[in-house]
């Protein structure tokens, strides 16, 4: 059969490139108080249906999720089409494709020398979640650009139009203002967050954006056909994958195929590898000779080509056992960090840190901006890992949008009745700094807040002998810790400035032990 | 000082009076009142016809709202809590408010209050966005504090507070309802109608708590509302001012409606079994000749 010149095939590609992209920063925008109590649909999709995070979530819990059965569908269209998620619904892929239009020159560039280290990461990752160390988060793609949405370019965006919109309501003349004014109202109904939000070390988020993106200047689709561990995924599914092209080999006479090749899927023979392409059928398209076709072929062998050496396959699993060891012995485990507040409902310690991949759909969700990537305070391995900071935000004692939205299990489901029961620490008073105790001024806006019903604070009131040297009477409050259940709004609200009087502290923090035999 | 020195200074001061944020003087029309103030208590279980009624010996709402009249009614909406935990003030006395205030022939009738939790988590489950959503007339907005709005402001007749920043729309409004809840507060003793305030200042309201009483006070005679209609339709005896145990609420189906803020206090003060000298927002705004305190020189009358 000749193959059919599929004219449409590049338009129809953007199509769906711009409809996933679409669909994830639709899901993104929607990361987030719905209204109600609940998130109507599942917001964290992109997440749910990524094999990687799925076969690494369920290696390092050894069992099976029910939430990662869309991956299935994933995996099953990879092993018909080959591996089509690169080019055709892959947010990250196509904002490199986007960007890339920006670069001049890329298009003629050959490949680059810089290995094919994929393989090393994917062994790497699924190596470690083996032996009970979740790197996965570091290397996802989803993972690093919900991440650095989340963290940097959303809040980003949302401060750069908010601030223009509120010069011109401030300083403007009022005809001005009051053609902005209903343009802002307009945005923030639709494409504008409904609040500004601030996270720490955003720079750390945006460097591993930039990277990316500036590896896009080296060579096209660096990430995706370089480092990026679900491509290699894909590309071992890609083996078995039905769609096959022909001709095998590129024609002596014409490398344009190579040259045109996002993915870089032919070696140096010319022969075309099968588990490389992502049948974005620009080759198809783009032939002179209209000679490249794509068929299902059933019982035909592809030219593959795994670019691993049995070295650095060897290598990377050793590296992949050993880590895990070696942060086994980190002080981290002997002496957790006394202020490291965990959402509400994360599960231990330990479990915590395995499950969590680092996705940031709940510090997106968050509705008071609680939740922070962690930095360094549990080791380099805890880095992005979810902790509530109170004095940048508390947690809503009727919100537990965050177990919603966490496609791991690394916070749980919670009904309400379990949420407002779920401890994330305990507060302890500084008697030195706070007001009744230190200045003989009334305050108790700890106790005012307290959203337990029977209040976890409670006060006496005592006759002291204030500054001016008079008897006052005055409450001086003090936590009932039975009933403290660690939100922070205490420590939040607190009216003295910088360190509040009133702190959460990690409760009874659990020694997490790595059981090496 | 030299020429170039001058011009120097000159554009250096020029431009600091030019970008400093603009500070409005607000001469409040405190009077001593001669005349007694009128108070209506109502008691009834239906609360659409309980505002009216209470409303109706002080003229109904037609006496305080004009054709044209842009109003603010100002609830208490300051925590996640659901109508039954009477933390925030009931929805349909909102509701109905709102609706006799549209049928006076407002323009525009907003309704919003600085929230103590998360904004949205308060309006949505006190159930007063959807009540005034449902009325279903333009002219009707629950809308969240817009952050530019607050203004500073210099309290001139302060005794304590001498500058502090209060909403636009507020300060703004042809007439100003304040309607809050009565319930317990452990700082205060009970927060009422001068407590409401809190809903429409900027800044940290933290700091307000040192001083309590006499800053209410000083607010109060910046905002003083054309008609105070405290919420007693259920009370919040104790663990308030959030509260959340329906235990601690009991149901009085009562309304307070009057002119005068300090006699709403001082009444309202009297369902929880206290004097009105109990809670110092009330005495510090007599003692300031804010309004009435004593019960025995109002005309209160039942319906």
């Amino acid at each position: 059969m000749k193959p059919k010149r599929m004219f449409q095939s590049t338009i129809i590609r953007r199509i769906s490139q711009i409809f996933f992209l679409l669909l994830f920063l639709f899901l993104f925008r929607n990361t987030d108080y719905p209204g109600q109590e609940t998130i109507p649909y599942a917001v964290n999709l992109f997440f749910c249906w990524n094999p990687l995070i799925a076969v690494s979530v369920m290696l390092i819990a050894k069992t099976v999720m029910v939430i990662f059965l869309p991956a299935i569908g994933i995996v099953v269209l990879t092993i018909i089409f080959g591996r089509v998620f690169c080019s055709w619904m892959c947010p990250l892929g196509t904002l490199l494709d986007m960007f890339q239009r920006f670069i001049p020159g890329t298009h003629t560039r050959g490949n680059t020398h810089f290995p094919d280290i994929r393989y090393s990461v994917f062994i790497l990752t699924i190596m470690s979640a083996l032996a009970g160390l979740q790197l996965v988060g570091f290397v996802d793609p989803f993972s690093i650009l919900f991440r650095g949405l989340t963290f940097v370019v959303d809040p980003l965006m949302n401060i750069i139009l908010v601030g223009f919109f509120d010069y011109l309501y401030l300083h403007a003349p009022e005809w001005i203002s009051g053609l902005s004014e209903p343009v802002y109202q307009a945005l923030k109904k639709t494409i504008l967050p409904y609040q500004c939000v601030y996270f720490l070390s955003v720079s750390l988020s945006f460097c591993i954006l930039f990277v990316i993106f500036s590896l896009e200047i080296v060579d096209r689709r660096f990430w995706c056909k370089k480092i990026c561990p679900l491509g290699a995924l894909f590309s071992i599914l890609s083996r078995f994958s039905l769609l096959k092209r022909s001709p095998k080999k590129m024609c002596a006479t014409c490398n344009q195929c190579a040259t045109m090749c996002r993915m870089g899927s032919f070696d140096p023979e010319g022969h075309h590898l099968a588990d490389n392409c992502s049948r974005c059928m620009e080759c198809v398209q783009s032939c002179p000779q209209d000679r490249i076709g794509f068929h299902f072929k059933f019982n035909q062998k592809a030219m593959t080509h795994t670019s691993i050496s049995r070295r650095h396959f060897v290598s990377s699993t050793m590296m992949g056992a050993i880590l895990p060891l070696i942060n086994t012995i980190d002080a981290q485990h002997k002496q957790p960090h006394p202020y490291l507040l965990r959402p509400p409902g994360a599960q231990e310690e330990n479990i915590f840190q395995d499950l969590c991949v680092r996705c940031g759909e709940c510090m997106k969700v968050c509705i008071t901006n609680a939740l922070q990537p962690t930095l360094l305070e549990s080791g380099w391995t805890g880095l992005f890992v979810p902790q509530m900071i109170p004095r940048l935000g508390y947690c809503e004692f009727n919100c537990h949008l965050c177990g919603q939205v966490c496609p791991t299990g690394a916070i749980q489901q919670l009904n309400m009745d379990q949420k407002h029961q779920a401890v994330i620490g305990k507060a302890y008073f500084d008697k030195n700094r706070c007001l009744p105790y230190a200045q003989q001024t009334s305050c108790i806006v700890c106790e005012e807040h307290c959203p337990v019903y029977n209040k976890a604070i409670h006060y006496d009131t005592v006759r002291v002998k204030n500054k001016d040297g008079n008897m006052i009477e005055i409450k001086q409050p003090y936590v009932v810790e039975d009933r403290c259940i660690g939100c922070g709004i205490c420590e939040n609200k607190c009216p003295i400035s910088g360190e509040a009087a009133i702190r959460v502290m990690v409760y009874k923090p659990k020694k997490f032990s790595y059981n090496l035999f | 000082m030299d020429r170039r020195e001058f011009l120097k200074q000159f554009t250096l001061y020029s431009t600091g009076s030019i970008m400093m944020a603009p500070i409005f003087n607000i001469i409040p029309s405190v009077m001593a009142k001669n005349d007694q103030p009128q108070l209506i208590v109502g008691v009834h279980p239906n609360y659409a016809l309980l505002v009216q009624k209470t409303l109706a010996p002080l003229g109904g709402m037609s006496a305080f709202v004009k054709k044209g009249d842009r109003v603010v009614v100002k609830p208490n909406i300051g925590w996640d809590r659901t109508p039954e935990q009477s933390a925030n003030t009931h929805p349909q006395i909102v509701k109905t408010l709102v609706e006799l205030a549209l049928n006076a022939g407002a323009s525009k009738v907003q309704v919003f209050d600085r929230t103590c939790n998360v904004d949205r988590l308060c309006y949505t489950n006190s159930g007063i966005k959807q009540a005034v959503e449902s009325i279903n007339d333009k002219r009707a907005v629950c809308e969240f504090i817009d952050d530019r709005k607050f203004i500073p402001v210099t309290i001139q007749k302060g005794k304590a507070l001498k500058e502090w920043p209060f909403y636009k729309d507020a300060l703004a409004a042809d007439c100003y309802i304040n309607v809050p809840v009565a319930k317990h507060h452990r700082l205060a003793g009970l927060t009422l109608g001068l407590k409401n305030v809190m809903g429409v200042i900027g800044g940290e309201r933290g700091k307000i708590h040192t001083n309590m009483g006499q800053y209410l006070a000083d607010m109060s005679t910046v905002l003083k509302p054309n008609l105070t209609v405290i919420d007693a339709t259920r009370i919040l005896l104790q663990n308030g001012p959030q509260g959340g145990n329906l235990n601690d609420v009991k149901i009085l189906h009562t309304l307070i409606a009057t002119t005068d803020p300090v006699a709403a206090d001082a009444y309202a003060t009297t369902l929880f079994g206290k004097k009105p000298e109990d809670i110092d927002s009330t005495k510090a705004a007599y003692t300031m000749g804010l309004g009435e305190m004593n019960l025995d020189k109002m005309i209160i009358s039942r319906v």
